[in-house]
């Protein structure tokens, strides 16, 4: 179901980020100005400490901007309060982490269902888009299966399908697949452009693996927290 | 869910789950078995101090007790004591007659309490024999023999078989005056009366104080001592009418049911004890936890738990675990306890309180031994599981998902 009407998902202005402001200071961002479309599948690069991270978790409100605004669907993240973020990350953001995705005591299943148990989605309708996601992202079959009983990729199949499922606005992937080896990196990659394009949800995924870059529609470069450059295929 | 990740999150911890509900378990068993074996031994006390000495319950003239007098004197009390007899709940009765008077030996002199007792009742009642350390107890018919303390054996310098004289001024004004023959010493655990009773046959006390068929004092045993309040007011209501004073032994003695109840509450140090060994093992543990898990509630976090449920998340393990805990460690502090209570502690020399010798004591199953360890457990658990819980719900996402 393309979704034809573009809109603006993030929008990002002069964020600056100071880690130890007091003593060195280090400048993990720098006066960043995005835009990204609803749709889009973009990836943040750029070398291993240039902010990539740091960006992401700021559009997301995990962490906030030293200075800057942040407007996610419309709302400036500094205006929420604590609670209010909670549900919006909730609500709106899919998360997928290099590595840690999945709570150990849950299985598949569990995992991918939570955000929707502390949304208050019905049970039958829970069930009904878990077992869909987990088929769409090739996990049928071990839904009932602890964390620790699968492979690398397997965990982050889940951990998409755990981040897909409640169709949030943004899906942000920080170096998914940096922790796989680079066959199984690239077909989660080609899974996620797929589901991209099937969906029309928007993903957001950083990464420094060249290969990786290319699956990209967008590519935003990062450098010593500015943008580099910014090119759309 | 956070229910259902807590239950998980106990069994895949197991080892620390086993050392924090051991702290809790121990914690629980300490407490009950502590509460259980000071309280059994309170209840050892209450029990010698009242069946041996004071009785459960005493009937006396009205305002007898609160000034003593040779004229406030019960008659008819063989009727009455069948009366009470005939209560449920009641063991015994006896009768009691008191005097003071002057008593000699030879040369030496010295004030005495002269009782007046039935033997085969007070036997009944008190196990009177028991006391009897030297000598033998007076015979039933004999009015010539008196039995003496053994302190004022010591004072009146006396022997078995020594010649006691008692002077006194009878119920009719009369000089009340008579020799007997001492034929046993008492130790009644108490100094304080040793050194001044001189037990004589009821009828020879009466016949001496010219108080034909009156009594003082009527001493009521009851099979259990925790219906004394019960058995008492039935007594008093079997009686009512007549101008009798119907006391319980908490009234009667009412310093001493005082002191017992004070020191019941005093076991404040102990109970200190306790909680700092619940709370060092579990703060121990939660925090631990709490600090390993520290991605664990990032990430629950940057998925949209509020910080609130994070908290909940760790006391509900807590909780949980709290719970297991004290129902094992009901299991075995009880089971502690009523062994204890079966068999009790043999003391090899036997010890003495407050003039009483004890050679073996009992613990006690009580509620108390259940409740207050149950409280003080959850408590202390509870409360020191909150800065771990706080901890936990201030984690920022952001960094807990840098760290490895
Ligand atoms: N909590 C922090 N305290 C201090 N410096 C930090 C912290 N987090 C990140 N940095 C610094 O900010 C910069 C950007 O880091 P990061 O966003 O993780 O980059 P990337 O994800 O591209 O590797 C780096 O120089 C890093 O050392
Ligand atoms: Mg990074």
């Amino acid at each position: 179901m393309e979704n034809t009407q573009k809109t603006d998902v993030i929008v990002t202005e002069e964020i600056t980020k100071v880690y130890d402001p007091d003593r060195i200071p280090i400048f993990a961002l720098n006066g960043i100005n995005l835009t990204i479309q609803s749709g889009e599948l973009t990836a943040i690069v750029g070398p291993s400490g240039s902010g990539k991270t740091t960006f992401l978790n700021i559009i997301s409100g995990l962490d906030t901007p030293t200075e800057g605004k942040v407007w996610l669907a419309g709302k400036v993240l500094s205006e929420m309060s604590g609670n209010e973020l909670s549900d919006y990350r909730r609500d709106n953001i899919g998360f997928i982490f290099q590595a840690y995705n999945l709570i150990p005591v849950l299985t598949v299943r569990e995992n991918v269902e939570y955000i929707m148990l502390l949304a208050g989605v019905p049970k039958t309708e829970r069930h009904k888009r878990v077992t869909a996601m987990l088929e769409s992202v090739g996990l049928a079959g071990v839904e009932d299966r602890l964390p620790t009983k699968l492979s690398g990729g397997q965990q982050q199949r889940v951990a998409i399908a755990r981040a897909m499922v409640s169709e949030p606005s943004i899906v942000l992937a920080d170096e998914p697949t940096a922790n796989l080896d680079s066959k199984t990196g690239s077909d989660l990659l080609e899974m996620m452009r797929k589901l991209n394009s099937d969906t029309g949800m928007t993903f957001i995924f950083s990464t420094h693996d060249p290969m990786v870059m290319e699956s990209a529609k967008r590519l935003i470069t990062l450098r010593d927290g500015k943008i580099d450059s910014d090119e759309t295929k | 869910m956070i229910l259902k990740i807590a239950f998980r999150n106990i069994f895949r911890q197991k080892r620390r789950t086993i050392l924090t509900a051991l702290a809790m378990i121990v914690g629980f068993m300490l407490s009950s078995v502590f509460i259980g074996w000071s309280d059994g031994i309170y209840s050892n006390i209450i029990d010698m101090f009242t069946r041996n000495r004071i009785g459960h319950i005493q009937v006396h003239q009205e305002g007898y007790l609160d000034r003593p007098s040779l004229y406030k004197n019960i008659t008819v009390y063989e009727s009455i004591g069948n009366t009470i007899q005939n209560n449920e709940g009641v063991e015994a009765w006896t009768p009691r007659l008191y005097a003071a008077g002057l008593g000699s030996v030879g040369e030496k002199s010295t004030a005495v309490r002269v009782v007046g007792i039935d033997l085969m009742r007070e036997q009944n009642a008190t196990k009177f024999s028991q006391k009897v350390i030297e000598g033998r107890p007076f015979q039933d018919i004999a009015l010539n023999e008196a039995v003496i303390g053994n302190g004022l054996k010591k004072i009146l310098k006396a022997e078995i078989g020594s010649d006691l004289v008692i002077f006194s001024q009878a119920a009719d004004g009369s000089i009340a005056n008579d020799l007997y023959k001492i034929v046993g010493i008492t130790d009644s655990g108490d100094d304080i009366t040793d050194r001044t009773t001189c037990y004589l046959n009821l009828s020879a006390a009466q016949e001496l104080f010219v108080l034909e068929g009156r009594i003082h004092e009527l001493v009521v045993i009851v099979s259990d001592i925790n219906h004394v309040g019960r058995v008492t007011s039935s007594i008093k209501d079997t009686l009512r009418g007549l101008t009798l004073e119907v006391l319980p032994w908490q009234e009667v003695a009412k310093s001493f049911y005082n002191a017992m109840q004070a020191d019941k509450q005093g076991d404040s140090i102990g109970r200190f004890v306790i909680i700092l060994i619940v709370a060092m093992g579990v703060l121990n543990t939660v925090l631990m936890s709490v600090l390993e898990r520290t991605r664990e509630y990032g990430l629950l976090r940057a998925v949209g738990t509020k910080p609130i449920q994070i908290f909940g998340l760790v006391l509900c393990e807590v909780v949980i675990i709290a719970f297991a805990s004290i129902v094992i460690g009901a299991a075995i502090g009880t089971t502690i306890n009523y062994l204890l209570s079966v068999y009790g502690i043999e003391f090899i020399d036997g010890f003495t309180f407050g003039g009483m010798k004890f050679d073996k004591l009992h613990a006690e199953v009580n509620i108390r031994t259940l409740i207050i360890p149950t409280f003080t457990v959850m408590l202390s658990a509870l409360l020191v599981s909150l800065y771990p819980a706080i901890k936990a719900a201030r984690i920022l996402p952001a960094k807990a998902m840098r760290t490895r």
